[in-house]
């Protein structure tokens, strides 16, 4: 997946993993808005990090729902130099979620779906950034909307 | 910090570029929330093209072939066999039908599918060709070399007892 680097344009090269039990330690509330530990157990946990360094760009919970063939995202977050107008990167959300879209089509095939519930302010803005679809309170990708996702931000 | 003051120092673009976050319902709105969700799902079914359910079914088999292929350990739930089985089935195609699309003999494609064979060069070629180059050859190509790896690697000591007695001399530096 291609991370953009802001400052120069540059396209670089990231990786999303499961994440291990050293890398709570890095792990803070300030970084990462959310208390990750307590999210340990309860769904699964992938970080994004570029080639060859450690640094934790972003961090992802995701929750399968099987016999929905839905994958939820429970919880993202973009560290704290990357948000907002001064961002060092770009595309680090947009990764993690087609991230998901991926997970869940590698286990789902055409059946995949992922959904995330939305804070009302952001409703909106969801849908016009990742042509999500509404699907009462919640918001949804699946079949050519979740393709092309991936396509996007997985090329 | 709280989500509202999240909210008083980005605009909801840039929180959507950087957040989801948790919203709790309570057991009653989740379920009715399941219940929309699942009509919406089925509404957006409804209008799924053909095209669109095949290409969510072949990229499934892509991401599942290069996680394979990419892994440090061979999982040995998958293997050549089984990525054609799936591509056969992903296409709702018999066996004997998909045989002759590919120019192969049913019993040969068994073979393959059983692992009682290992595909020559030109199956991979014929089988991106099949797929309009969805499944590129190097992906097969792929698959069977990892294939290999994980006989070399579960056979490791039977393979090297075998072998040993054709080898009847040898070089004294060990790296």
């Amino acid at each position: 997946m291609a991370i953009i680097e802001v400052a120069t344009g540059r396209k670089l090269t990231a990786f999303i993993s499961p994440l291990e039990d050293a890398d709570f330690k890095l792990i803070t509330k300030k970084k990462y808005f959310f208390d990750w530990k307590k999210e340990k157990g309860t769904a699964d946990l992938f970080k994004l990090t570029l080639q060859d360094e450690s640094e934790i760009l972003g961090l992802l919970a995701l929750t399968d729902f099987p016999r929905e063939f839905r994958m939820q995202i429970h919880l993202l977050c973009v560290s704290f130099d990357n948000r907002g107008k001064d961002k060092k990167y770009d595309g680090i959300a947009g990764s993690l979620i087609a991230f998901a879209a991926r997970t869940a089509t590698v286990k789902y095939f055409d059946q995949a779906c992922i959904s995330l519930k939305p804070k009302t302010e952001l409703r909106a803005h969801y849908k016009a950034k990742y042509g999500m679809m509404d699907g009462g309170p919640q918001l949804f990708l699946e079949g050519a909307r979740l393709q092309s996702i991936i396509k996007k931000y997985l090329p | 910090m709280s989500y509202k003051k999240l909210l008083h120092e980005h605009s909801p673009k840039e929180l959507v570029e950087s957040f989801v976050f948790p919203v709790k319902l309570s057991a009653k709105q989740q379920k009715a929330a399941d219940l929309q969700l699942a009509e919406a799902r089925e509404k957006a079914r409804e209008k799924m093209t053909a095209e669109e359910k095949l290409t969510g079914r072949l990229m499934g088999l892509k991401f599942r072939m290069e996680d394979y292929f990419r892994a440090e350990k061979p999982n040995t739930e998958y293997s050549f066999g089984y990525f054609l089985k799936l591509y056969i089935e992903l296409l709702d195609m018999k066996r004997r039908g998909f045989a002759e699309q590919i120019g192969i003999d049913e019993t040969l494609l068994s073979q393959f599918i059983n692992q009682r064979r290992t595909p020559s060069d030109y199956i991979p070629i014929r089988l991106e060709l099949h797929s309009n180059n969805s499944i590129p050859a190097e992906y097969w190509f792929r698959v069977i070399e990892k294939d290999r790896e994980g006989a070399m690697l579960l056979n490791k000591a039977a393979m090297r007892k075998k072998e040993m007695k054709y080898v009847t001399g040898g070089i004294s530096v060990h790296l």
